[in-house]
């Protein structure tokens, strides 16, 4: 799941940082996500996971790194 | 024509009397001193604390040796502090320069060095360890003390706000006191701003917007509320906390309202106290406005509009009837005394009034950009349909990346300063996420990597300035004349996708 998040997030969303070594606990608000970012992203997740995030739950705590998105998106649901 | 607001303030308060643009601030003070000014979290901050806190800021930099007219810069995010520190600035009859601090060191000393700073007002917490110790005053540091009172004339610099430079290099906006006073005062009138209003407030101090949060509200005796910096990416938190505040206006970007309308649980939230709603920077997408206006029913919008060179120039007030999906919403009328003109051959946009900028800042003097009878070009294309202005765009090379001003020029100069590139051209490529990004075509003299570009413009460049996509050629595309093919390089991007 983290490799197809990172994928379109570094595809679609952010740039100019390396793919490669940027890690799963870096801080992506920092590299650059802001939120119209948020947005595609969470549309992108809902539809390619099958799941619904909550509008309540989007918080820095849980889109800020590839890992925090992905304990978001298997808590919110996903069964794969 | 007289395009002096001098006087509009004047029978006022003693001897602050000519610091026009915190005049009517300063009459707040007299008027209501222990009523709320600031709040930043649980922080809470009257009026007469604000002013003796700004005392105190201009007494520091008066005995640091601040002359009046000279640039101070703000190395703090905004917030009570720098909010303090941008009036005590003021107080003392400098100007401050709001720095960015999520700009790479090499851009915020460059700023320094061009502005000419003379002092950089900090905390001790994040003091810039690159920084010549001779010019920082640490905020915590000030004892507390009465300035020595300075004459400031409406035409004194209050401001120095940079942007990207046409010219290859960041570049300062010099506003005056009557230029910021024409805005707020205009702005103060339209939306009838009381003591009784309580303004969110979200604006960085280095972008033209926060004029309205610091001198319109706290001129008509409102109270400040400084939204959380977490808050922006947490929606739903956003509408809560606007909603507990008891928000009756804010002033903002089109993403972040794009965002509130989407994800932010308008239909839990009512949000029955907010009044306004305006909104600057960027273009509003005429469906997310449409949604926006049917989840607010009772919240009066407006778009605002115009460069950091005029302030707001022209503004809309949302008519939801006429709304359409499909229609990207007009720019609208004349704002705070501007007069506008369309040039026939090219259709850019021509304004002069009161609220124009004195200039750029070059060399520690104001260079005008006005034409002999006051006119500043935008570079932006315009109509004008039915008694309304709309906007189609830029002239120039200028793009508009997450609401930022990034001109090509000045990531191209830092690209053509790297060893082995021998060209480059940047253009502006749609994108969903931030309107526009940078792409960078490139030919290389010898062996060099796209990597190491990249970590030179990281470096020395902020995030929305970074390009998204890269294209290595061997030759530059040239028209006839010799001028780059921007168009064709542009059309090589679109069919690399």
């Amino acid at each position: 799941m983290k490799e197809t998040l990172k994928n379109f997030i570094f595809a679609e969303l952010i740039y100019h940082e390396d793919p490669v070594s940027f890690g799963d606990e870096d801080n992506l608000l920092d590299a650059g996500l802001d939120s119209m970012g948020i947005m595609r992203l969470i549309m992108f997740a809902e539809k390619e996971f099958g799941v619904t995030l909550p509008d309540t739950e989007i918080e820095p705590d849980n889109v800020g790194s590839l890992n925090s998105l992905e304990s978001w998106i298997r808590r919110s649901g996903y069964a794969g | 024509m007289p395009r002096d607001y001098a006087g509009a303030w004047e029978p006022s308060v003693g001897h602050y009397f000519y610091l026009m643009l915190l005049t009517p601030f300063l009459y707040q003070c007299q008027q209501q001193p222990d009523a709320l000014a600031l709040q930043e979290q649980d922080r809470r901050v009257s009026y007469r604390q604000l002013l003796q806190q700004a005392q105190t800021i201009a007494a520091a930099l008066q005995a640091k040796g601040i002359q009046p007219g000279q640039p101070v810069a703000i190395h703090l995010d905004r917030g009570i502090d720098a909010a303090s520190a941008l009036f005590g600035v003021l107080l003392s009859g400098a100007c401050y320069v709001p720095l960015d601090l999520k700009n790479p060191v090499a851009r915020l000393s460059f700023i320094i060095a061009d502005a000419r700073v003379r002092v950089v007002i900090g905390s001790r917490a994040r003091a810039p360890a690159w920084l010549d110790d001779s010019l920082w005053l640490d905020i915590a540091s000030c004892n507390e003390a009465t300035p020595a009172t300075v004459e400031t004339p409406a035409e004194s610099l209050a401001a120095i706000l940079y942007t990207s430079g046409s010219t290859g290099q960041p570049r300062g906006v010099a506003i005056s006191h009557r230029a910021i006073s024409a805005f707020t005062s205009w702005a103060s009138e339209l939306l009838r701003l009381t003591p009784a209003d309580r303004i969110a407030s979200s604006a960085p101090f280095f972008f033209d917007l926060s004029t309205f949060d610091l001198y319109a509200v706290l001129g008509a005796g409102a109270s400040l509320h400084f939204v959380p910096s977490g808050l922006p990416m947490a929606p739903a938190r956003l509408s809560a906390w606007l909603n507990e505040r008891a928000i009756s206006g804010w002033y903002t970007v089109p993403s972040l309202l794009a965002f509130l309308t989407y994800k932010g649980n308008l239909a839990q939230t009512p949000l029955a106290g907010l009044r306004f709603l305006i909104f600057a920077g960027e273009v509003l997408p005429t469906p997310a406005l449409i949604d926006l206006a049917a989840s607010l029913p009772q919240t009066a919008l407006y778009n605002f509009f115009g460069p950091t060179e005029t302030n707001v120039c022209c503004y809309w007030p949302v008519a939801r009837e006429r709304l359409v999906a499909e229609q990207t919403i007009p720019i609208g009328l004349p704002a705070a005394g501007c007069e506008l003109t369309i040039d026939a051959e090219t259709g850019e946009l021509w304004v002069r009034g009161p609220t124009l900028a004195s200039g750029y800042w070059r060399d520690g003097r104001v260079q005008s950009f006005m034409s002999a009878d006051g006119w500043y070009a935008t570079g932006d294309r315009a109509s004008l349909e039915q008694n309304e202005y709309r906007f189609h765009g830029r002239l120039g090379r200028m793009l508009k990346c997450s609401g930022y001003r990034v001109e090509p020029a000045e990531i191209e100069t830092i690209v053509n300063a790297i060893p082995g590139v021998k060209a480059c051209a940047v253009i502006g490529m749609d994108d969903p996420t931030a309107g526009q990004r940078p792409a960078l075509a490139l030919v290389f003299e010898q062996e060099a990597s796209i990597g190491e570009i990249r970590k030179v413009l990281n470096r020395q460049l902020p995030a929305y300035m970074q390009p998204s996509r890269y294209l290595v050629m061997e030759d530059l595309p040239k028209l006839a004349n010799g001028k780059l093919d921007l168009q064709q390089i542009n059309n090589l991007f679109e069919t690399q996708l």
